[in-house]
């Protein structure tokens, strides 16, 4: 399989090492969008400084009790905040799945990156902190 | 590598900085995905952009605290002050003169000691504490002591006592941990240690020149918090304190203006056992406004001004400053000073200082005294003789007449007349009642139009007053300068007094008359201004007599003959009530003098007032029908001969009211243009409702 050309490339917030060169460990491609777009479903409105608008209101949906309600909410949620921040990303499929006995939701979310064909899929669980 | 062309430094905004970051990696490939907001690059900008317009914020904060004209803070001003060598004043208790008396002394002499308490009455709802701001003692006279003009102070007396300790405060720096402290009745004493009583006074100070190394003077400051510190010499300027000394500071802790104004005091200390004490405000005066610490505005203000004058007096603003920085505790509103070369006519040598107090129309002749010897001639050019004069006050009386829409406001008649009435106080209070004011209607109508959406128009009038205090049973000229041209009157509407006056009746000198008044005599307006040669005539050896007839009275003339001619005719005097006047030039007894003519201009520019009072059955008597003239152009009237032996009002006072020709009034030197306050018949509105 041939190496796509490095389109998009950034800090990997984890701050590993690359090995062998010790420098910051940087993500490519599908690799970068995947690791933004998990940044954006993590941050909160009000986090950011002087961009309040910035981020989706998860931390909040998740506070209520779980529901097929709260499920829904987060789907729009999610396609809102993606579709206002990430244009990188072009949902192909998002299911938000209620796991009534653990409080907690399955997202299965698959974008295409740019003009990839090959869509890309994350799978997250979302379960209230506190 | 990135270029360093692409930096931008000088944006504070968060977005701009932002912005000027990612441009700066535009010009890079390491990094692409900046632009994203979800990206980690965007999350580690916005940090890096949060700390840089943190950074720049505090930054500005601190260059704008750096200059006296921007800075904020009052701890900022307050050092920026320092160095001009100026300290902001702090809050003046209100002063009151009373006078007090004490039955059944059985003593010969009697004293009141310094710092006894006495409570006013009640302020705004409160009753504040005055206390003696000196010791006094009078001799008894039939078992009483009577005490007069005893100066109190409001506020609450105050002690700290602090122990010299180079060591712990190597600066000797004292703060008095107070910020209501009078620090115009501080009093700084230092005791030699705890073992030996003996102690000093030691005097503020602002003047280094003179200094010695024994010099028993402290410094005062204000410290960060607002509070006052004092501080003492180094052994060079001034004494030094040494390791056990006691300083005693004693100062008054005042409420500043909020306890001034008041009028009735009560006794609160035992002096001895006495109990029949009486304390009266009569012929001594109610407390003053007092004053509150010194705003920061007023220190950007004052604090470069006292410095350019350096503590001497030689231009106007180099008096209003040294006044109003070392105003000896008396709260001025206004201050005004012009030269004497300004008046007319001039009188060189002379500066001329006028004062308007706050809460009070003058200055006592004792403040005039205190002012003059102890804060201006110390610093007045010595060829210079300084006079302070009373403000003369011009009272405007408005009469204003207000139409509005009654659909459009849900407040009562009286409501609105009440409110316009507040408009206008408002008006006079921002705009007159100082030195160099103007009455200005477009303001005046502004302020009523302006009070409620529902007034659809207003108009006003203006009479103009003078009010002064006539000297009883003594004969007296008194001039009024309106400063303003006068209208002529017609009747019933010209000059006119109240309230009204008693005096001697001319006809018999033991009955007095009562309910008498000033008018303008309607018909008062001509006299013969000039005489103009029309023919000069020939052979005259002596000056002949020269007589003008015509309706009027009063008005006379003589001749000037130069080589038997007649060149020219002076008016003696102008007289008055002349349409038409004929100027009859007769020649001496014997003289052979013949040919000359002459014309009379008629002028209206003085009137004539008159004195006269009610009677039941006679209708208007007049008492005298010369009691003094109206000088229409120049705004002055004169009262000649008056004699009153009595006036209906309480203070004595005579209001004199005359109408302006121009509602356009403005004031210099010392005069005061007023609406009074303390006057209910200053503003009289009348509403119309329009349905």
């Amino acid at each position: 399989m041939a190496t796509l050309p490095k389109i998009y490339a950034d800090l990997d917030l984890t701050f590993n090492r690359t090995p062998g060169t010790g420098d910051v460990a940087l993500r490519y491609n599908d690799q970068a969008v995947i690791a933004s777009v998990r940044n954006l479903l993590l941050t909160n409105f009000y986090e950011r400084p002087f961009q309040p608008d910035l981020g989706s209101n998860i931390d909040a949906i998740l506070f209520e009790p779980a529901t097929e309600l709260s499920a829904n909410m987060l789907d729009t949620e999610i396609r809102n905040v993606i579709g206002n921040y990430e244009p990188r990303a072009q949902i192909d499929k998002l299911v938000v799945q209620l796991n009534p006995d653990q409080e907690t939701f399955t997202v299965f979310l698959q974008f295409f990156v740019g003009n990839n064909t090959a869509p890309t899929a994350v799978n997250l669980i979302l379960q209230r902190s506190r | 590598m990135a270029s360093n062309t692409n930096i931008q430094v000088a944006n504070l905004d968060f977005g701009d900085i932002k912005k000027n970051f990612i441009t700066y990696l535009q010009s890079q490939d390491t990094f692409k995905d900046y632009n994203f907001s979800g990206s980690a690059m965007s999350t580690l900008l916005d940090v890096l952009a949060y700390n840089t317009q943190y950074n720049a914020y505090y930054l500005n904060m601190v260059a704008n605290e750096m200059f006296l004209d921007s800075a904020l803070q009052r701890s900022s001003v307050v050092s920026h002050a320092k160095l001009m060598n100026y300290v902001p004043k702090s809050p003046i208790g209100a002063v009151a003169q009373i006078n007090v008396a004490f039955n059944g002394v059985t003593t010969s002499t009697f004293s009141i000691p310094k710092y006894t308490n006495f409570m006013s009455e009640s302020v705004n709802g409160v009753n504040y504490n005055y206390v003696t701001t000196d010791y006094s003692t009078v001799s008894v006279a039939n078992n009483m002591a009577s005490f007069t003009s005893v100066e109190l102070k409001q506020g609450t007396v105050e002690t700290y006592t602090f122990t010299v300790n180079s060591t712990t405060n190597p600066s000797y720096i004292y703060e008095i941990p107070d910020q209501n402290i009078d620090a115009t009745t501080l009093v700084v004493t230092v005791q030699e240690s705890s073992s030996n009583n003996s102690y000093q006074v030691y005097s503020p100070t602002t003047n280094y020149l003179a200094l010695g190394p024994t010099d028993t003077v402290y410094f005062l400051q204000e410290a960060v918090n607002g509070n006052y510190q004092i501080y003492f010499g180094d052994g060079v300027l001034g004494k030094q304190l040494s390791d056990g000394n006691i300083v005693v500071v004693t100062y008054i802790s005042t409420t500043g203006s909020a306890g001034g104004l008041a009028n009735n005091f009560v006794l609160m200390d035992n002096i001895g056992s006495y109990t029949s004490v009486s304390v009266s405000t009569t012929g001594g005066s109610p407390a003053t406004q007092g004053t509150d610490k010194e705003t920061i505005s007023s220190i950007k203000f004052q604090a470069p001004k006292a410095f350019a004058a350096q503590g001497r007096a030689v231009s106007k603003n180099d008096y209003i400053t040294a006044i109003q920085q070392n105003n000896l505790g008396i709260p001025f509103d206004a201050v005004s000073v012009w030269g004497g070369e300004e008046n007319n006519p001039p009188i060189y040598g002379q500066v001329f200082v006028s004062l308007k107090p706050s809460g009070a129309y003058d200055l006592t002749a004792t403040q005039k005294q205190l002012i003059l010897e102890q804060v201006i001639k110390p610093i007045s050019v010595v060829t210079v003789e300084p006079t302070i004069i009373d403000p003369d006050y011009t009272y405007i009386q408005v009469n204003a007449n207000v139409l509005y829409q009654q659909s459009q406001t849900t407040l009562t008649p009286s409501t609105m007349q009440t409110g316009i009435q507040n408009a206008i106080y408002g008006y006079s209070a921002n705009n007159l009642n100082t030195f160099n004011s103007t009455f200005n209607s477009y303001e005046l109508l502004s302020s009523i139009n302006n009070f409620d959406p529902s007034i659809i128009s207003s108009d006003f009038n203006i009479n103009v007053q003078k009010k002064f205090y006539p000297t009883l049973g003594t004969v007296a000229t008194y001039t009024l300068n309106f400063n303003s041209p006068l209208q002529r009157g017609v009747f019933g509407s010209g000059v006119s007094s109240s309230p009204a006056i008693q005096v001697a009746n001319p006809a018999n000198t033991q009955i007095a008359l009562d309910g008498v008044y000033i008018e303008e005599i309607p018909t008062s307006t001509s006299s013969v201004e000039s005489i103009s040669i029309v023919t000069t005539g020939y052979n005259y050896a002596q000056t002949p007599i020269v007589t003008i007839t015509g309706d009027g009275t009063g008005a006379s003339a003589y001749a000037t003959v130069v080589n038997g001619a007649v060149t020219a005719i002076t008016v003696a005097n102008t007289g008055i009530g002349y349409t038409s006047a004929i100027v009859n030039i007769t020649p001496a007894t014997g003289d052979k003098g013949t040919g000359a003519s002459a014309v009379a201009t008629l002028s209206g520019q003085y009137g004539v007032l008159r004195t006269y009072y009610n009677d039941t059955t006679k209708g208007k008597v007049v008492v005298s029908n010369n009691a003094g003239s109206i000088d229409y152009i120049n705004g002055i009237i004169t009262l000649a001969s008056l004699n009153p032996i009595g006036v209906d009002n309480p203070l004595g006072e005579l209001t004199i009211t005359a109408k302006p020709t121009t509602t356009l009034i403005s004031s210099s030197y010392n005069r005061i243009i007023s609406i009074d306050p303390y006057d209910p018949a200053a503003i009289s509105v009348s509403v119309t409702a329009k349905n």
